[in-house]
């Protein structure tokens, strides 16, 4: 019924989204705000993508639209993935559930049944390395651990599809509440989670070293209206690019000066 | 990135040992009754040493201010001769009837207004005011609609308490952070699954209070209808027998009376709604006002 950790099959299909021309327009006539502008993006499956862009790029926008929190206005979107999951800032678990049940939740409304979202529930715990705390409610752990239930929920959410769709995951910004070490173990907890699930990734952010650090491939958007102005590929990330991508960055950011 | 992945890992390690909540040990009992349980029995005992002291100043007569001595007799006889548990059956019963009702109508109502636009414009406003409404104000109306029946004793207790009910839901939801909803819609429930497993759970300190004011509510209505509406029929409720004491100029009756209504909205209060409201309280860390 539900797909284990370890027989992720390796997907057919060589794209898990393919996003082209899209294009969001908040408002009417003449308030209107162009927040997304021809957006073109492809991610393959397992794949781990960063998009970096200031503030008013449209990084949560684009993010909504692939989750399908939102509707572009106009372009395709394309998905070859099982339903993808969705992580925010905050942590958003229920504060009346506890931390298993937070993670039984997403396997709820997937319709799995009662026994066998107990056992992905705690599996996902541990991986996450909170397995000792299934039993604690959201406000006896810590922000980071809060944030670590999230992405075992999150993953719950994504990886419980049958067909061996390839799994999606959405972050949007999901370390930058957290305080600098907390924020630097997550980063290698996420990294150790997306090896073991072969989940694609689109992970939003405004840090470059943060970009560099995760993704496979960084994508820099720039602000209103939000388009991609660059890719890297950061796979052997030398300070070089880190230092080219916030040149890059601060360009896009001074542009708005005038 | 210079850092060795396992190194992180024993970080991560110390990090969580030092997040682990320290676990707060409870006092003994003993020391909780002292904190809890002695202020209300001295705060009583006060008050009836000034009705004592009131009443050996002889300042009002008699059949105004009686002795705490004969309302306590006449408290011990309606117990001893069993006509205590009758009447406060009587209206127990139909308290409880009522405010079940209430439940069951208010809270698709509230869950109404609350999701509904056009509902809440519609009505939202008028049931607000109908909070402000004292129910007795229906006690004339429902006669000459039902009669002196059983009927318009529940009609009061339902037009009392229904409003409280669905408000305290409506502003349960509205206090919701729209976030919760959203994380639902992610995960992929549907509008019944997020109304059950996201909006109620998430608005039920808010239901949980409207509740508990609906039941206040309910009860305050039906002594009002019993003292109003009085017929043989109806049987004798804590009203009717409030309204008995007042026209046998019997002011023993009347303060025991008095009394017993006082004793069922703290006791239910205290047994009922109180342990619910700290169980939802402290499952959710919201333990400031405990």
């Amino acid at each position: 019924m539900t797909a284990t950790l370890e027989t992720t099959v390796p997907s057919t299909v060589d794209t898990a989204v393919e996003l082209a021309g899209v294009r969001k327009v908040f408002g009417h006539g003449n308030s209107a705000v162009v927040a997304l502008d021809g957006v073109d993006l492809k991610v393959k499956p397992g794949e781990f993508v960063c998009l970096l862009g200031a503030s008013g790029c449209g990084k949560s926008t684009l993010l909504n639209i692939v989750a399908g929190l939102d509707a572009a206005t106009s372009g395709e979107l394309q998905l070859n993935t099982s339903r993808p999951a969705v992580m925010f800032q905050e942590p958003a678990l229920m504060p009346w559930l506890t931390a298993a049940r937070n993670v039984e939740l997403a396997l709820r409304f997937a319709g799995v049944g009662r026994l066998a979202r107990k056992r992905r529930a705690l599996q996902l715990l541990e991986l996450v390395r909170l397995g000792d705390v299934a039993d604690k409610r959201p406000h006896e752990l810590s922000g980071g651990m809060r944030q670590r239930v999230a992405l075992a929920r999150a993953l719950a959410s994504t990886t419980v599809s049958a067909d061996g769709a390839p799994a999606l995951l959405l972050m949007d910004e999901p370390f930058a509440a957290l305080d600098a070490i907390t924020r630097d173990v997550l980063q290698s907890e996420l990294l150790r989670v997306w090896e073991t699930t072969n989940t694609a990734i689109i992970f939003v952010t405004h840090d470059v070293r943060e970009a560099v650090r995760l993704g496979q491939r960084v994508v820099l958007l720039s602000s209103r209206p939000g388009r991609v102005v660059r890719e890297w590929d950061v796979t052997d990330s030398s300070s070089d690019v880190l230092d080219e991508i916030n040149t890059h960055l601060r360009e896009v950011i001074s542009g708005h000066a005038s | 990135m210079a850092t060795p992945p396992d190194t992180l890992d024993k970080v991560g390690a110390g990090l969580d040992a030092l997040d682990v909540p320290v676990e707060e040990h409870k006092p003994p009992v003993w020391r909780r009754f002292l904190k809890t349980g002695v202020p209300p029995i001295i705060a009583f005992a006060l008050l009836l040493g000034v009705w004592q002291a009131l009443w050996a100043s002889a300042l009002l007569p008699e059949f105004q201010l009686p002795a705490p001595v004969n309302v306590w007799n006449e408290l011990v006889r309606s117990i001893s001769t069993g006509e205590a548990f009758g009447i406060l059956w009587t209206s127990l019963h139909r308290a409880v009837l009522g405010f079940l009702a209430a439940v069951v109508i208010a809270t698709p109502l509230g869950l109404l207004i609350a999701k509904v636009r056009v509902v809440r414009a519609a009505i939202g406003s008028l049931l607000t005011g109908l909070q402000s409404l004292p129910s007795v104000a229906w006690v004339p109306a429902a006669i000459l609609w039902f009669g002196v029946t059983p009927s318009t004793i529940y009609f009061v207790v339902l037009m009392g308490s229904v409003p409280s009910i669905a408000n305290g839901l409506v502003a349960g939801i509205d206090q919701i952070p729209p976030l919760l909803p959203r994380v639902g819609r992610a995960l992929g429930a549907g509008r019944l699954a997020s109304a059950r497993h996201i909006l109620l759970p998430a608005a039920l300190p808010g239901y949980l209070a409207g509740l508990k004011q609906g039941w206040a509510f309910s009860w305050r209505s039906l002594m009002a209808a019993e003292i109003i509406a009085t017929s043989p029929q109806l049987g004798v409720g804590l009203g009717q027998y409030l309204h008995n004491g007042s026209s046998l100029n019997d002011i023993n009756m009347v303060i025991a009376a008095i009394f017993l209504i006082l004793l069922v909205g703290i006791g239910i209060e205290l047994l009922l709604f109180r342990p619910l409201e700290r169980a939802v309280l402290r499952a959710r860390g919201l333990t400031g006002a405990l």
